[in-house]
């Protein structure tokens, strides 16, 4: 388990290697000491500093936020579904919130307050569809908990399918979500994210205080009763959490897909299934792949700037299909798995 | 001191416990002992509350289980599921730490005085050196030693064990049981153990429960109750009964066979 130790060692070193690389990439280096006493004193006096302040500041806590949030909150939902493909993304979490938030700002010309907890209803409304349809295609006999995933795919189609329809249907207001629409991480979202930020952090303080009843709940629920874990209590509040958690997120930039599907992938063989320690090391992969597919999107085909969610949903397949072949498809793998 | 009286219980239709009374003594190892599909699994998820209980109470020190809450129950009871199942990548020394959760604080872990009682846990167990190690490359006899491990480490006075030698080789069945024999007797824990085996039974529990179609037969000392009679009303088979060594050893007869003594 030394890999462990190393894993949450290097976390935080990378994430803020990160970090730096997402501010400060692109600068010409005689700039750079200029802009970290800018940043220090987040003041800006060039057109560099505004930059950096007022765009990539912004870009970086908002992909800091998504990532860890999505990241986390699929680790918990793998956990709970026992089912890898859970995520976010993949069960109809992302898709309500999305639509309902165009919904409500295509339709009810709502504000920006409202759109987010349009969202939050969406994300609810989205999850709840997934598991009812589950339920109608008989979930109680499936305990690998594929049904939800499909019901999952289906649900997010339809909401997906709306939301186009909805944006189709306003050929004047469409502009202002297209970008948004395919999760983009952009400078002008960080109203949003003042506005829903702490959403976002009780989600992660939820899954602080219930990392260890859930790790007992992967011990089966009977297990866990035993040892004193309220497991409906501990289950519904772990889905609360990790469902409003992303839609905030999906508030904030749209729904960007992939991080909560890859990033528990990439963390479980390094850090095990102990929640206590992958939560930590979710939050921060999360981030770290967040920040480097924005500073890819923003930075690949410069001068033009890419939408972000584009490129999550390229690095996270590519990634995935290395993870489903290295994990789960070599043959040492499956002997002990 | 545990105790059941007249519960019941049943599986949506199916009816699995009806009427059962009795007591589990204080300090002592308790076997309860059927053929397949009897009740005795059933009897211990009806007193963790696994199992909802049609009608009837359980006490334990008098007091109703069904009202003590969760987690304070399992500072007084820890139960030991037939099958357990560990999640891969997970440390000996994770699964103990687990255990404890009902002591822990919201967001806290262990004390220290927690992680002294885990590592005489471990060493109780014969698994020290082990602590590092992922439970699911355990072999089979150290992996079941860590389940025992994870039920003391809750560090409850009772302890229910459902079947817990399944699946081990003779000399793992003893080495496990011997272990289970020495909590009562030094660690004066209060233990319950669903048990297949007549002669594991008379060697090592000091009282037995007879179940038979979810009632409970006879219970008593392990002298008084294992005997022919009692066998042959539970396992409708006859049996020849001796001392031998200073504990009783159960001889089963083949249909049509005579036996030669």
């Amino acid at each position: 388990m030394e890999k462990r130790g190393l894993f949450l060692l290097a976390a935080l070193p990378i994430l803020a290697f990160t970090l730096a690389a997402h501010l400060f990439y692109g600068f010409r280096p005689a700039e750079i000491p200029g802009l970290i006493a800018a940043f220090l004193h987040f003041e800006a006096q060039s057109y560099e500093e505004a930059v950096l302040l007022f765009q990539r500041v912004p870009r970086s806590l908002t992909a800091i936020y998504v990532g860890s949030i999505s990241a986390t909150s699929g680790v918990v939902l793998q956990s709970l579904v026992r089912n890898p493909l859970a995520s976010p993304a993949t069960m109809g979490v992302n898709a309500g919130a999305a639509m309902f938030l165009v919904a409500g700002a295509l339709l009810f010309n709502i504000g920006t307050g409202l759109q987010g907890a349009a969202a939050l209803a969406g994300a609810l409304a989205g999850f709840l569809s997934c598991v009812a349809v589950a339920r109608f295609a008989g979930r109680q006999n499936d305990p690998r908990g594929l049904s939800l995933i499909l019901s999952g795919a289906l649900v997010s189609m339809l909401f997906t399918g709306i939301t186009n329809a909805l944006l189709l249907s306003d050929p004047a207001r469409r502009s202002d979500f297209l970008s948004w629409v395919i999760g983009n991480i952009n400078h002008a979202y960080i109203d949003r994210l003042a506005m829903f930020w702490w959403i976002g952090a009780a989600s992660i303080a939820a899954f602080i205080v219930l990392a260890r009843p859930l790790t007992l709940i992967l011990f089966g629920a009977e297990k866990a009763a035993s040892a004193g874990v309220n497991v409906p209590l501990v289950s519904r509040a772990a889905i609360l959490a990790a469902v409003l958690g992303s839609g905030s997120a999906v508030a904030v930039c749209g729904p960007i897909g992939f991080v909560g599907l890859v990033v528990p992938h990439i963390v479980r063989p390094f850090v095990g299934n102990n929640l206590v320690f992958a939560l930590p090391a979710a939050f921060a992969t999360g981030a770290v792949i967040c920040l480097l597919a924005d500073l890819v999107a923003r930075q690949a085909l410069h001068p033009y700037v890419l939408s972000t969610g584009l490129v999550t949903d390229l690095l996270g397949g590519i990634v995935f299909v290395v993870i489903v072949k290295r994990f789960y498809l070599s043959p040492s793998n499956r002997e002990t798995a | 001191m545990l105790e059941t009286r007249h519960v019941s219980a049943a599986y949506g239709k199916l009816d699995v416990l009806s009427d059962v009374s009795v007591r589990f003594q204080k300090g002592r190892l308790t076997a309860v002992v059927g053929p397949n599909g009897c009740g005795k699994s059933s009897l211990l998820k009806a007193i963790m509350g696994f199992l909802p209980v049609r009608s009837g109470d359980i006490f334990l020190e008098g007091e109703p289980v069904p009202r003590i809450g969760r987690k304070k129950l399992a500072r007084r009871i820890a139960y030991l599921p037939q099958d357990c199942f560990c999640p891969d990548y997970m440390t000996l020394g994770e699964l103990i730490e687990l255990a404890g959760y009902a002591r822990y604080s919201l967001v806290g872990g262990p004390s220290e005085r927690d992680r002294a009682l885990y590592r005489q846990v471990l060493e109780t167990v014969g698994l020290s050196d082990r602590a590092d190690f992922p439970v699911n490359k355990l072999s089979g006899g150290q992996r079941q030693r860590a389940w025992i491990a994870m039920v003391l480490a809750q560090d409850t006075d009772v302890i229910l064990m459902d079947e817990p030698v399944n699946h081990l080789d003779m000399k793992y069945q003893f080495a496990v049981l011997e272990l289970v024999r020495d909590l009562t007797e030094t660690h004066g824990k209060t233990v319950i153990a669903v048990l297949h085996d007549l002669n594991l039974t008379t060697a090592f529990a000091d009282d037995v429960i007879l179940m038979r179609s979810g009632k409970c037969l006879t219970a008593g000392p392990v002298a008084e109750t294992v005997t022919t009679q009692n066998i042959e009303q539970v396992f409708d088979l006859r049996t020849q009964i001796f001392r031998r060594d200073g504990r009783l050893v159960c001889f089963p007869e083949r249909a049509g066979h005579a036996t030669v003594s």
